[in-house]
């Protein structure tokens, strides 16, 4: 560093700026010197470790209300990978602060604790979101929060194949199956079913929506025969399905798909069953029916051999990984993981990941750094694709089964396809 | 299709029924005492959530839960009237407002506190767990068994209030309070009593609807809305205002989910709007 001035002269020319930047320079050497030795805040620290210290990550779900049990297996998955992390040293040396908060799947409620998170609490990341609805809504204004978001479970594939593809809104990122799962896999396991005449019952948003119509295309590519004789779409809150099962059952269907969810889902199918609807119609499909929230939910009142899926499901794939999350999981909460859990644990581990290779907490270079990142994570190998941000595995769908092993329903006769064989891929031309 | 009308028909009467006694016991309240009970909706909330404990209590029978809860909702009544409502019936109605709705905070988290954030689901009695033909279709047994309920509750309040002593002191009592005081009622008891019933009929409504739908915290908030609509065109004060709104709401959700699937929940609103507008005191209300 230049100093200005070398006779007395000179020194009384310095000018203000010059000899700030000099003093200032003295005393960053010295308080570095010094806070290598002893314990000194986190400015002289950020020399040695390379990022803030704690790395702060709040997360929002659904912690109340029917679809409740999404947001406490989301909170306990990602505690379980802070623990875990902050217990092996944190992340370049930082611990994580972790902060959840209960979004009651509103937009509003989302936004107002999102802009709490970063402008209030100083969240590096955010992770979460149940709802569809809201994940559409908070990821476009991510632009404007600039911190990465990585959404763990909203299903709707609009969030990677517009936000972040067409729109280019980057910091938006997704841990978990779309609902390709559910429509696409879908289709490719109903293909095989001899029904020809396929109905549905469906939550009246986005995710609804978009999955119906997403499960008729790709399903009637593939057999041409089949006809969708009903459809019933019904409002979030809806506690009677009675006259949507009516509307349905009138039309003699031999097939049901439902993307219903959580305490719904279970209210669903429970009345489906009073209703008679499972000695008529052999194939029912669920894409969300194999979630641990509804299977224990319904528990012994499951009918067996109903078809669901998950976003993870806790015993595939069978290997060393999964087993020691799942008893890591079991061990801390005395329960077993959801898609949630799993989804949460991951989107924290992908941080991890992303903060040590960036070696920066920089948006443009986690960004950079997450961009085709391979996470070996519970569910199985799995990358993040590069234009649209969407994580890709593998889930199974599988038929119901009393088990005497556990005390809920598992999936047996798991049907799983390689995820890039029913997963859209940009630039999204195709279907949708 | 006159099957499937007729079929629709029974499908809409088992949902009005279920509403009808949330609907009877705001009516009630609201035409004797004069409070709007904004916190109704979570008297049913309560009445389903003791309902299940007693029913996981004493091994799963439901016909435990099904007596006991209600009883359960005339105690919490009580101690709601007496020791809450009585000290503002004299103040400015936003205090009832305020109160109301204090109580409906407190027993969500109260609710959320003792059996958790999660839904929870209770079997159908065994007697009740099967379909019944209807028109060739099967039909909930549980579902024909609250038709009959609400049908009986609705012929037992009739006879309660037209044909005892004790009802023709509540219709005099709803009519004119400080005369009724004059000729020797009790009124603050009188008013205690009929919170009681109410709670007692909004426990009923939970305990039905326990085996056929899952309980979470914040299953109050949805039902009051609709048992408003149904009191706003029945009338308040009205029972049988109530009964016959209940029973149009049912129909209006088992006939628009099939025939007008994108307007089917305006329907009741723009029911609702057109009495407002035409008979603001609603289908059999008393003009004030």
């Amino acid at each position: 560093m230049k100093k200005k001035g070398g006779d007395g002269r000179r020194l009384s020319g310095l000018n203000r700026r010059e000899f700030l930047k000099a003093s200032a320079g003295a005393l960053g050497v010295g308080a570095a010197l010094i806070g290598g030795g002893i314990g000194f805040p986190a400015i002289a620290r950020a020399a040695k470790g390379k990022v803030k210290n704690p790395i702060k990550i709040a997360c929002q779900g659904v912690a109340s209300g029917p679809l409740g049990n999404n947001g406490d297996f989301m909170n306990k998955g990602a505690l379980l990978a802070v623990e875990e992390i902050n217990g092996k040293g944190g992340i370049l040396g930082s611990k994580i602060e972790f902060n959840f908060r209960d979004d009651e799947s509103k937009v509003d409620v989302a936004i107002k604790n999102a802009r709490y998170f970063v402008d209030t609490w100083d969240a590096d990341f955010l992770i979460g979101i149940d709802s569809s609805g809201v994940a559409l809504a908070l990821g476009q204004i991510m632009p404007d929060l600039n911190r990465i978001l990585i959404v763990t479970h909203g299903s709707t594939n609009k969030y990677n194949e517009e936000i972040v593809f067409k729109k280019g809104i980057k910091q938006c990122f997704r841990s978990s199956v779309p609902l390709y799962q559910d429509a696409c896999a879908g289709a490719l396991v109903a293909k095989d079913f001899p029904a020809k005449q396929w109905a549905a019952i469906l939550p009246d948003y986005e995710y609804g929506h978009t999955s119906w119509k997403l499960f008729k295309q790709t399903l009637k590519t593939l057999r041409p025969d089949v006809e969708f004789v009903a459809d019933s779409f019904a409002k979030s809150g809806t506690v009677d399905f009675s006259s949507h099962i009516a509307k349905v059952m009138g039309a003699n269907p031999e097939a049901i798909f439902s993307v219903e969810w959580g305490g719904e889902l279970v209210t669903l199918i429970k009345q489906c069953q009073l209703f008679e609807v499972y000695k008529k119609v052999k194939y029912w499909m669920a894409g969300m029916g194999g979630a641990m929230d509804v299977l224990q939910g319904l528990g012994r009142e499951y009918p067996e051999g109903l078809w669901g899926t998950t976003r993870y499901w806790f015993l595939y794939p069978d290997n060393p990984k999964n087993k020691a999350f799942v008893d890591a999981y079991h061990k801390r909460w005395n329960n077993y993981p959801s898609h949630n859990s799993e989804s949460a644990y991951t989107a924290v581990h992908m941080i991890k990941q992303a903060v040590e290779k960036a070696q920066t907490l920089e948006i443009k270079e986690l960004i950079a750094a997450m961009e085709g990142m391979q996470i070996d994570r519970p569910a199985g190998p799995c990358y993040i694709r590069k234009e649209d941000h969407q994580a890709v595995y593998s889930v199974p769908w599988g038929q119901i089964k009393h088990d005497p092993k556990y005390p809920f329903p598992i999936l047996t006769n798991l049907k799983v396809f390689p995820a890039e064989k029913y997963y859209l891929h940009p630039p999204f031309t195709q279907a949708g | 299709m006159g099957e499937r009308l007729l079929y629709l028909a029974v499908v809409g009467l088992s949902e009005g029924m279920a509403l009808w006694l949330v609907a009877a016991g705001l009516s009630l309240t609201f035409g004797v005492l004069r409070v709007v009970n904004f916190a109704h909706g979570s008297l049913y909330m309560l009445g389903a959530y003791l309902a299940f404990h007693f029913i996981r209590l004493f091994g799963g029978n439901y016909w435990i839960g099904f007596a006991l809860g209600p009883i359960a909702l005339a105690v919490v009544g009580y101690v709601m009237e007496r020791f809450f409502f009585r000290r503002i019936y004299r103040l400015d109605d936003s205090f009832q407002l305020l109160l109301t709705f204090a109580f409906v905070l407190i027993f969500d988290d109260l609710v959320k506190f003792i059996w958790g954030p999660v839904h929870q689901s209770v079997p159908t009695p065994p007697i009740l767990s099967g379909a019944i033909m209807v028109v060739g279709r099967p039909f909930p047994a549980f579902g024909l068994f609250i038709i009959v309920v609400g049908t009986a509750a609705g012929f037992a309040l009739w006879y309660l209030i037209e044909r005892t002593g004790w009802g023709a002191l509540v219709q005099a009592t709803a009519t004119d309070r400080e005369m009724a005081s004059v000729v020797g009622v009790n009124v603050p008891r009188l008013y205690t009593g009929v919170f009681m019933f109410g709670a007692w009929l909004a426990g009923l409504g939970g305990v039905l609807a326990v085996p056929m739908r899952s309980l979470a915290p914040g299953m109050g908030e949805s039902i009051i809305i609709e048992a408003f609509v149904v009191v706003v065109i029945g009338g308040l004060g009205s029972l049988r205002g109530a009964f016959i709104g209940a029973v149009l709401l049912g129909m209006f959700h088992a006939f628009g989910v099939t025939y007008l699937p994108v307007f089917e929940l305006a329907l009741a609103y723009v029911t609702m709007a057109i009495v407002l507008i035409i008979r603001p005191w609603g289908m059999f209300g008393v003009r004030e």
